[in-house]
């Protein structure tokens, strides 16, 4: 049906264009005489347009009489009457001020010019977001804008990603907002892991994000707004920065297909090295024994993963009215057997004027669906990777996986097939195959606009949007599943989770000029956000309970009701007023006021649920107050200074009797002491900036310096056992985290020539952050992770930069030597740091090569600084599997610097003995912790786009060879540290059996009709 | 311009509303799952809701992770019931002497959250109104409580519910002078309700095998005193004698009959041993069971074990505090048997009962019978429960002791066996052979549950059990007397450190895990 449609539409445009009759056509080109793909031109007083294509010309229906507008970003704006004749070439000259007249999308989708903005914020074009794909968009930024650290998570292709902006700064959320076309997203998950030894409700897995979901091809651009200031008219949602996505816009008088299609191959990069010469000893989990060789099995175990991305998008606007679809497809198998992922995404935008214009309508649709099967999980169970690493050596493995179940005739059914009974490690093909996973996303957006323009000074504009997210992750492990993870007649679990927000707002825009030297404008508005996140439905048949027939997937099939559970993550709704202004005077110097009230239904029972909080700003054009010399086009200096509240989290004022899996006592657990009551956190920051472009804008920079800090964060103190109340955990308000840094973007036209061109650009940040304050009744700390069974933790610690990784060392004397007990093993501190998991600074260089119709993009990312732990190695060495263990079996153990405490001082030690004490989950772990530092080169394209003249019906088409994450110029960690085992605040800084980082490469084909 | 008429009115209507319209946020910010404090008062489901998570928490029922950490790795090992094969933190935990904070914690805090909270709360909505389940919750507090008291000595028990910031502790003569005076009140309640006739309201609520059968319930108050009584033995025998004649006095009288004991009856929950043995192989059975089970060729032993997987057809246990290179050392050892893969756990047998009188008799208390007499029934009721049978031949046996201990892979872990005694009761034997005799018959009807092991061990020293190969406590516990008690958790002492400090200045010795208790007297048995 969509199918018809479209060539439906296709014929009827090819019609459209057919009724054309009269164009004026000719080459646009910069100073230099080179032809400047894109240039927009516009018949004035018309809504005609049209632009360039990659030789410069363009065509334009237009009258003798009228005047053309052609326009280029970064160059001067033309105009050029039409004559009599048809052809119209232009030389386009630098601007000498493009800078001053840039506009950038902001808060609540408002375009602000650039050099007004009194706080920092960086864009992306859409090109930047779509020439090396991913088939999350947002890792497409990574390294690209200053300040900003992208962390993917280890679940491979659909999993979600972790960006953090100036910092961590909650304890309990450092997520930015997403917004699109000025409306909020809800980014809800359904859940991220933070569990150190691995969650038995179907493993340590990722929820996903709806970012993730969205189709790159549908946006024209990205903008980061850093800080508090830029955020402010968010509210709370914005605390952590904001991500702002702006629609691509049909271009008027112009039918548009644009399709494109990138295939990638992925590889894993990176494996834990293994020992091939020793084995198990007969029955032993562990391969301490004999000498023999055996062959390494686990890069045979990881396939070459395939993503395909196909889409493509129609667009037609004319002067009243506009529509655009979208579609794409991706369809990927991951690099782990059994894992493959299906997603559309559908996209629908229609704008209508009415009123002789003064109303503007649009509405947008946007759908997709999205299926993956077996999502890699992390952690000790149901992880694959366990069983593939951790096989005792001299095993068979290829045996196991042909035959990794074999008929058992005592039961008449096929069982598992594996040579241990270990709930850490399954046959990996068993995990696949016999407890197959299916995790289900559905995204919709929809969204409706009014806007009318009541005079020349006053627009009053209204939006409402519905995001509902439906997740569904089904679990089918077979009987025989080792009986940590399963009953013995097998298990079902199944979760459904609907996640969604109710949106609307009514802003008036104000834009005015008092006498000829003030220009004011501002925003006034009230918005109500009614959201609920993962109202879910468990159903579990349970281990103990388990199902009454084996095999047999259903909820009538259970023993009992015990683990089936109902259960909402949040639901609140925040009302606002708002308003934004800022003075403008000569248009040189600008002063931003803006202020927020808040009520949220989160501060029900807590006396007051009202908020406010302001934000105000000073921008002073250095360029336009003094005279410059020649070469400085632009400077600009800004200071901001903002306040963000923070509502509580839901349900905490309101405490009720509520059923909790595993729990049999159904009292709230958490609540305020009584006599107590709850606050908002509040976000302060301020911020200096100053912005520079010279030598004909080839060179600018800007550099930004901010300092925040986050108080009153909610926390939960374990109650003492005698409390009155009941609860497990009382909640209160205290704490604060602190936040500074510095941000450098450098822009560098480095050589323009006729033939060749290198742009390059730098972004540097540097963040400091310190846990400023952790009451002393819960001692000074937070436990992010609980240690659980294993020696990682993670913590916020008082004094320390957020999020240290704690684990054990050797105990050690004076003299540096470790001390061992009487009977020779090793003496043990307590949990301590021994990382952190920060990085000191960031870098990007992006560099983008033309060279004739050859095009080149390399992307160079590092983070410097902070560590990472590595649960794998250690768990390896311990069993015996690793390099190291074979390494020092063959030098004859492991010389170490000891001393017994009768003074005995020992040199070595034999491997087994050492491995086993040192590795291990629960070992001491501060001998597995890496510097984070890593340089990568990640991303690289080279492409081509194609002569048009040579193109029988298309516009342009391009195509390039792309590759991301390509290798590691430098890297300390025996695994890549840019991934993350969770999205949430937990689990940062350490691998636990995470899937492998991949590399992957591709060829991307882009043509427009 | 209609249309702009409409909708201006529409953002007014909108606007008003967005900032005046706050009055359902209680509603939106209550957890829709969730039922309120006043929607469960309904059916009196505020105080009967009460007791489920007593009676599923005295040992807790689920997860099994936690029951692992409450009583699985530390009372059921140090009563020597059980072994792990797993070398948990490196084989330094509390099998090793090395008391593992993260662990016990969860048996302080499972007590008191779930036991002692509730208790608390039913008593405030109950007491003077509804003394009935008054009464009912202050048996089950007790038999909740006494196993804290016997695990820390020092706790929280008359001050519970204080708003004060800081709550002291009791000393444990006053924890059990206080549960004395509860029995008292529960008993006298309940024992008046009997003789009125009255109905039960207690019987949709009870999770026991009693059906909410007061007269039940008044017998499992008494043979509880008796225990209790029979706990302060060595330092205040007088009361012990006072107490001990009481409940076996009392008209009703204490467990004499299979069908009296106390257990659990879970709808939903199996024994959480059967998944630490079954699916974890964490647990095994103790080389102490092995020593004796197999000396005595014990008829229960089928029941309590599982034959070992690496030695088909034999029941082979493991030994604790012993170097362990690697889980498979020992893991198919022999497993717990069918006893534990039950939706029923026993807290108190019929056996122990007539055990707990033997002993009272044997120390000249008028128990209504001989102390002979009253240890053949004890052994008959234990084998009547198991379902074994041959018991007469048992009793009878006067030539079978305690076995050596071989472990087939590690010889340095074998040791001769420690116990004498032979199960005949001989009339002509010392006190102390006789009380060996009682204690070894009480320990082996008691399987599995190890925490009233575990005291009986503290109090008598009997059985005899195989030291530990491993010490990790640093000196703070010897390995000739073994664990006494547990170091108060880290938890409460952040929460509560004038408490803890409170307590540790009733515990008259340090805190750590080797300080006697105070009933834990180091004086003879008699």
């Amino acid at each position: 049906m969509k199918k018809i449609f479209l060539i439906f539409m296709i014929v009827f445009t090819a019609q459209v264009s057919l009724a054309q009759v009269k164009n004026v056509k000719g080459v646009i080109t910069d100073s230099n005489g080179m032809p400047l793909p894109g240039a927009s031109v516009l018949v004035q007083g018309s809504q005609k347009g049209a632009s360039s294509d990659f030789d410069g010309l363009y065509t334009i229906e237009a009258q003798k009489g009228q005047t053309l507008v052609f326009s280029y970003v970064g160059l001067e704006t033309q105009t050029i009457v039409v004559g009599d004749a048809t052809t119209i070439n232009v030389k386009m000259a630098n601007a000498s001020s493009n800078a001053l007249s840039e506009v950038v999308v902001t808060s609540l989708g408002i375009k602000k010019t650039r050099k007004s903005l009194t706080y920092a914020a960086q864009e992306l074009k859409g090109d930047e977001l779509v020439r090396v794909k991913d088939a999350n968009v947002i890792n497409t930024i990574a390294g690209k804008i200053a300040g900003v650290a992208v962390t993917k998570s280890a679940g491979g292709t659909g999993g979600s990603t972790k960006v953090v902006i100036r910092g961590n700064s909650s304890v309990s959320n450092s997520q930015p907002l997403y917004v699109i076309d000025g409306i909020p997203m809800l980014n809800s998950g359904s859940g991220q892991p933070n569990d150190t030894f691995g969650s038995l409700a179907g493993g340590n897995r990722d929820g996903g994000d709806v970012i993730s979901l969205v189709n790159p091809d549908d946006y024209e651009g990205m903008t980061v707004l850093k800080g508090a200031a830029a955020s402010v008219l968010y509210g709370s949602q914005g605390a952590n920065g904001v991500i702002l996505l702006s629609s691509k816009k049909s271009k008027e008088g112009k039918a548009n297909i644009a399709a494109s299609s990138v295939t990638t191959f992925e590889t894993a990069a990176y494996l834990p090295k293994f020992q091939t010469d020793y084995i198990a000893a007969a029955g032993a989990d562990e391969s301490w024994g004999a000498k023999q060789s055996s062959p390494d099995h686990v890069k045979d175990f990881f396939n070459t993963g395939v993503t395909q991305i196909t889409s493509v998008g129609y667009s037609l606007g004319s002067e009243k009215s506009s529509t655009a679809f979208s579609y794409a497809n991706t369809s990927a198998s991951g690099i782990t057997p059994g894992n493959s992922l299906k997603k559309n995404n559908f996209g629908i935008r229609q704008t209508a004027k009415f009123f002789d214009d003064k109303l503007t309508f649009a509405a947008n649709a946007n759908y997709t669906s999205q299926t993956i099967a077996n999502k890699p999980v992390n952690g000790f169970y149901f992880n694959p990777l366990t069983g593939v690493y951790l096989m005792p050596r001299g095993n068979d493995f290829n045996e196991y996986k042909e035959n990794y179940e074999v008929f058992d005739p005592t039961r008449n059914l096929m069982a598992q097939n594996w040579m241990t009974n270990r709930d850490i490690m399954q046959n990996p093909y068993w995990a696949i195959n016999r407890n197959k996973s299916e995790d289900k996303n559905d995204y919709f957006n929809g969204a409706l606009s009014l806007s009318y323009k009541a005079n020349n000074w006053l627009t009053i504009a209204s939006r409402y949007s519905y995001n509902r997210i439906t997740s569904l992750f089904d679990k089918r492990i077979f009987a025989t599943t080792q009986g940590t993870l399963s009953h013995a007649n097998g298990r079902y679990y199944s979760e459904n989770s609907l996640s969604t927000q109710r949106y609307g707002d009514l802003i008036a825009t104000i834009n005015t000029k008092i006498g000829d030297d003030f220009t004011f404008n501002a925003n006034v508005g009230t918005s109500i956000t009614n959201t609920l996140t993962n109202q879910k439905t468990i159903l579990d048949s349970g281990i103990s309970a388990g199902l009454v027939y084996a095999n047999w997937f259903t909820l009538a099939n259970f023993v009992n009701n015990a683990n089936n559970y109902q259960t909402i993550d949040s639901r609140r709704e925040v009302q606002s007023v708002f308003a934004a202004t800022t003075f403008g005077y000569k248009d040189m110097l600008f002063l931003d006021l803006s202020g927020r009230n808040d009520w949220s239904s989160t501060l029900a029972n807590t006396g007051t649920s009202s908020y406010f909080y302001p934000s105000v700003g000073v921008t002073a054009l250095i360029s336009e107050m003094t005279t410059l010399p020649e070469w400085i086009n632009y400077g600009k200096v800004r200071g901001t200074y903002a306040q963000v509240g923070n509502d509580i989290f839901p349900f905490i004022s309101t405490p009720t009797y509520y059923f909790r899996p595993g729990f049999t006592d159904p009292k709230p657990s958490a609540g305020p002491k009584n006599g107590t009551t709850l606050k908002p956190e509040l976000k302060s920051e301020f911020e200096f900036g100053t912005e520079w472009r010279m030598f004909n804008n080839r060179f600018s920079f800007e550099v930004s310096y901010y300092n925040s800090e986050t108080k009153n964060q909610y926390l939960q103190v374990v109650a003492p056992v005698g409390n009155q109340e009941g609860v497990d955990f009382y909640g209160f308000n205290a704490g604060s985290i602190e936040n500074k840094g510095i941000e450098v973007v450098l822009n560098a036209g480095i050589i323009r020539g006729d033939k060749f061109s290198w742009d390059s650009s730098i972004n540097f940040s540097q963040n400091k952050n310190k846990v400023k304050e952790l009451p002393d009744n819960i001692g000074n700390r937070v436990n992010l992770t609980e240690a659980g069974v294993n020696s990682y933790r993670y913590a916020l610690i008082e004094g320390r930069p957020y999020g240290v990784i704690e684990g054990i060392n050797f105990k050690k004397d004076a003299q540096g030597r470790i001390l061992l007990n009487d009977d020779g093993t090793f003496q043990k501190t307590d949990f301590e740091e021994v990382g952190n998991s920060n990085p000191d600074f960031m870098l990007g260089f992006s560099n983008s090569f033309k060279f004739g119709p050859f095009f080149a993009n390399v992307l160079l990312d590092g983070r410097f600084g902070g560590d990472v732990m590595s649960l794998t190695q250690a768990q390896n060495d311990s069993f015996g599997v690793s390099k190291a263990t074979g390494d020092a079996r063959n030098a004859g153990g492991v010389a170490i610097n000891a001393v017994k405490p009768d003074g005995t001082v020992v040199t070595s030690m034999d491997a087994k003995s050492y491995y086993t004490q040192v590795g291990g989950r629960a070992g001491i772990t501060g001998e597995y912790v890496y510097s984070a530092t890593n340089v990568s080169v990640r991303e690289v394209s080279i492409g081509y786009n194609f002569n048009r003249k040579t193109l029988p019906f298309l516009n342009t088409a391009s195509i390039s060879l792309i590759a991301r994450n390509l290798f590691f110029i430098y890297k300390d960690a025996p695994f890549d540290p840019n991934i993350a085992l969770s999205t949430g605040q937990g689990l940062q800084g350490v691998d636990i059996y995470g899937l492998p980082s991949t590399r992957s490469i591709g060829l991307n084909l882009n043509v427009t009709f | 311009m209609k249309l702009n008429k409409i909708a201006k009115a529409a953002i007014c209507i909108s606007l008003l509303t967005a900032v005046g319209c706050t009055g359902d946020f209680e509603d939106i910010n209550t957890n829709p799952n969730g039922f309120t404090p006043k929607e469960l008062e309904q059916d009196f489901n505020n105080i009967k809701g009460g007791f489920a998570p007593m009676f599923n928490n005295i040992q807790v029922l689920t997860p099994e992770w936690v029951y692992q950490l409450q009583q699985g790795l530390s009372c059921d090992i140090w009563s020597g019931y059980m072994a792990t094969p797993t070398g948990f933190a490196g084989g330094i935990n509390n099998t090793t002497y090395s008391l593992v904070d993260g662990w016990n914690v969860f048996n302080w805090d499972y007590a008191y959250k779930y036991v002692m909270f509730n208790a608390y709360d039913i008593a405030n909505k109950s007491k003077g109104k509804y003394d009935q389940f008054y009464a009912l919750s202050l048996i089950l507090k007790v038999e909740g409580m006494h196993r804290v008291t016997d695990t820390w000595g020092p706790i929280i028990y008359s001050k519970f519910g204080s708003p004060e910031t800081t709550i002291p502790y009791d000393s444990q003569e006053e924890v059990y002078n206080q549960m004395f005076a509860e029995l008292d009140t529960a008993v006298a309640e309940l024992t008046k309700r009997v003789d009125a006739g009255e109905p039960s309201t207690f019987v949709s609520t009870d999770l026991s095998a009693y059906g909410g059968d007061y007269k039940a319930w008044v017998k499992f108050a008494n043979t509880l005193r008796l225990r209790l009584a029979m706990r302060i033995v060595k330092v205040n025998p007088t009361l012990a004698k006072t107490q001990a004649e009481k409940a076996v006095a009392h008209k009703f009288g204490v467990f004499t009959t299979n069908a009296d004991l106390f257990k659990i009856v879970s709808p939903v929950y199996t024994n959480p041993i059967a998944t630490i043995s079954g699916s974890w192989l964490d647990i095994r059975m103790s080389a102490d069971m092995e020593s004796i089970l197999k000396g005595y060729n014990d008829p229960r032993t089928a029941t309590y074990f599982d034959t070992s997987t690496q030695f088909p057809g034999q029941y082979k246990g493991v030994r604790t505090g012993i170097a362990i290179n690697g889980k498979g050392d020992h893991q198919d050892f022999s497993g717990i048997g069918s006893v534990v893969r039950s939706k029923e756990i026993v807290l108190m047998t019929t056996a122990e009962a007539y055990f707990l009188r033997a002993e009272g008799a044997l120390r000249g208390w008028n128990m209504n019978g001989t102390a002979q007499a009253l240890y053949e029934e004890g052994i008959k009721a234990s084998f009547d429960q198991r379902g074994a049978s041959g018991a007469a031949a048992y009793i009878a046996d006067n030539v079978k002791t305690a076995v050596a201990y071989v472990d087939p892979n590690f010889p340095e872990n074998n040791s001769p066996a420690l116990n004498n005694v032979t199960v005949a009761w001989d009339a002509a034997a010392t006190n102390e052979v006789k009380l060996q005799k009682i204690i070894t018959q009480k320990w082996i009807a008691g399987f599995p549950e190890g925490q009233e092991a575990w005291s009986d061990y503290r109090r008598t020293g009997y059985p005899k059990l195989f030291p530990v190969l491993k010490n990790y406590s640093g000196g703070t516990i010897t390995t000739q007397f073994g664990v006494r008690r547990i170091n108060y958790v880290t938890s409460e002492k952040a929460a509560n450190a004038g408490g803890v400090a409170s307590g540790i200045a009733k515990l008259n010795g340090p805190d750590t895990g080797g300080t006697r208790l105070w009933w834990d007297t180091t004086g003879p048995n008699f």
